[in-house]
């Protein structure tokens, strides 16, 4: 008889366990509910990354911004900040008024145009980020795969406007490429990224980086650029200043690139968009390792 | 082979609601027996549905790239281009990076096929909120370094590693995938109880 007792009073103690569990998994599961169908509405508002590279004509950068520490820290604005060095330039807010006649791109190129696979990376100078990727991978793939025929290199500024100097710097590069002097003026440029990122001193290594009669015909370039030669560099034969209506030439390149870089869009810097024999890959961004980048090539050679 | 995938992909993301609310009915069900015969039914959709996650996301990473044909050189383009988006989480270095690009597609998909399969669907489910609990770590781990970073998660449209994705997956995929497990060690758990429990036709009848 006590063995019955026993039985009946586990069995109910068991019972009332099992109704308590019960009720907190209906109340888990409810939950579960609820949370799910809030996540669809929040999930529904997600902002995707682009993921192809087709231009659209109404897409716009909500936030472009330099990766990784540089997120989210000012608001998209259409002009450049001037560099603190210049002279209040009426060009350093405004792109170059149209010329009459096209302006023919500077060559920010490595290569041959006629390799299989197309690489364009839009860059800041200014950007840290941007520097890695040189550094790390775009050195030695135009050392070996550019070199080999098998990529074609293609930079596009697009300065930040957090980043002080580097609209400056975008056009030192560009007055650079129509002398024949990217490649060396962009290694030097990010060779010494951090001591000229702090005191703007930008001429200093654009000079370093190339001999004296091409380093003055880039100053006539820059004139209207708002360049003022720091007083060790200053002699009779720099243009110095902007004449009063003067426009800076080379920001129509600049802008040129920002514009192509808002359709794609561009949100961080690097980007770059990979193209094989016509088809374009989805955009990558960030800085990428050469091993990595290099084998992505083999595959796509391999197609 | 796209149709599979946005097969999966409807699945994996609207299948969800029907398991929490097949969850929920069961829990409703007083009579025990029935309860657990409506439990074990909801398991097996809840198998299917978060295996369709794993299969999705493994198709979504082995599938070629936009322009290209099916092949095992258009897979082995989709798996390089997949190590490029695990080794931007700056977690890894480059050679884990191409390693982890290799193995975890194939990984995913194993994963998806045994969660389907519903055999010893308690580990599988379990492996399946520890993976979940990895690739949301990772994602958070982006975004609090600022990365601005496709999360490469392979299912549903490109996103952006960030509290976005975090909710999505946390959500949409975790909570399935834990729900999952909890009510196949449930299943389990009841079904050794109910067998323990089971009368001894002497013991019953003793004084």
């Amino acid at each position: 008889m006590v063995h019955v007792t026993e039985g009946k009073g586990a069995r109910k103690s068991a019972e009332i366990a099992k109704s308590r569990v019960f009720g907190a998994g209906r109340f888990f599961a409810s939950l579960a509910i609820l949370m799910m169908g809030f996540s669809a509405i929040l999930c529904a508002k997600t902002q995707p990354v682009a993921a192809s590279t087709q231009p659209s004509a109404s897409a716009q950068p909500a936030q472009p911004v330099a990766s990784p520490a540089q997120s989210a820290a000012a608001p998209a604005t259409a002009s450049p900040k001037p560099a603190a060095s210049a002279k209040p330039a009426t060009s350093a807010s405004k792109p170059a008024s149209k010329p009459a006649q096209p302006l023919v791109a500077p060559a920010k190129s490595y290569g041959s145009p006629n390799a299989p696979i197309k690489m364009e990376v839009f860059t800041d100078y200014e950007c840290p980020s941007c520097r890695n990727l040189y550094e790390n991978t775009l050195k030695d793939m135009i050392n070996d795969y550019v070199a080999a025929g098998k990529v074609y290199l293609v930079h596009h500024d697009y300065p930040l406007p957090m980043h002080k100097y580097g609209y400056e710097a975008a056009r030192w590069l560009n007055a650079s490429a129509e002398v024949g002097k990217f490649a060396s003026v962009e290694e030097a440029l990010y060779d010494h990224q951090n001591d000229w990122a702090a005191d703007g001193n930008i001429a200093k290594y654009v000079s370093a980086a190339m001999s004296p009669a091409d380093f003055k015909r880039v100053t006539a370039i820059m004139r209207g650029c708002g360049f003022d030669a720091p007083p060790a560099m200053k002699s009779a034969s720099f243009a110095v200043g902007a004449d009063a209506g003067d426009t800076c030439s080379v920001d129509h390149y600049i802008e040129a690139d920002r514009a192509l870089g808002n359709k794609i869009p561009v949100q961080s810097t690097p980007t770059y968009v990979i193209s094989y024999k016509g088809k374009q890959l989805p955009v990558g961004a960030g800085a990428v390792s050469w091993p990595i980048l290099k084998q992505f090539f083999d595959s796509l050679l391999a197609q | 082979m796209d149709f599979l995938y946005k097969a999966l992909s409807f699945i994996a993301f609207n299948g969800c609601w029907f398991f929490a609310a097949a969850l929920v009915a069961a829990f409703v069900i007083r009579d025990r027996e029935k309860r657990m015969q409506f439990l074990r039914v909801t398991l097996v959709f809840g198998g299917i549905i978060v295996g369709s996650i794993f299969l999705g996301a493994a198709l979504g990473k082995l599938k070629p790239l936009e322009g290209f044909a099916w092949g095992l050189a258009s897979m082995r383009l989709s798996i390089t281009y997949f190590a490029i988006q695990v080794e931007s989480y700056k977690i890894l270095p480059a050679g884990a990076s191409m390693v982890a690009a290799r193995v975890l597609p194939f990984g995913e998909l194993l994963l998806g096929l045994w969660l389907v399969a519903g055999i010893l669907r308690r580990y599988a489910a379990l492996l399946a909120s520890i993976v979940f609990v990895g690739f949301m770590s990772a994602i958070a781990y982006a975004y609090l370094h600022g990365l601005k970073i496709d999360c490469g998660c392979g299912i549903g449209p490109p996103e952006e590693a960030g509290p976005a994705a975090l909710l999505r997956d946390g959500l949409r995929f975790f909570l399935p995938a834990l729900l999952l497990t909890i009510g196949s060690f449930y299943v389990r758990r009841n079904r050794m109880g109910a067998a323990a429990a089971s009368p001894v036709p002497a013991a019953a009848h003793a004084d």
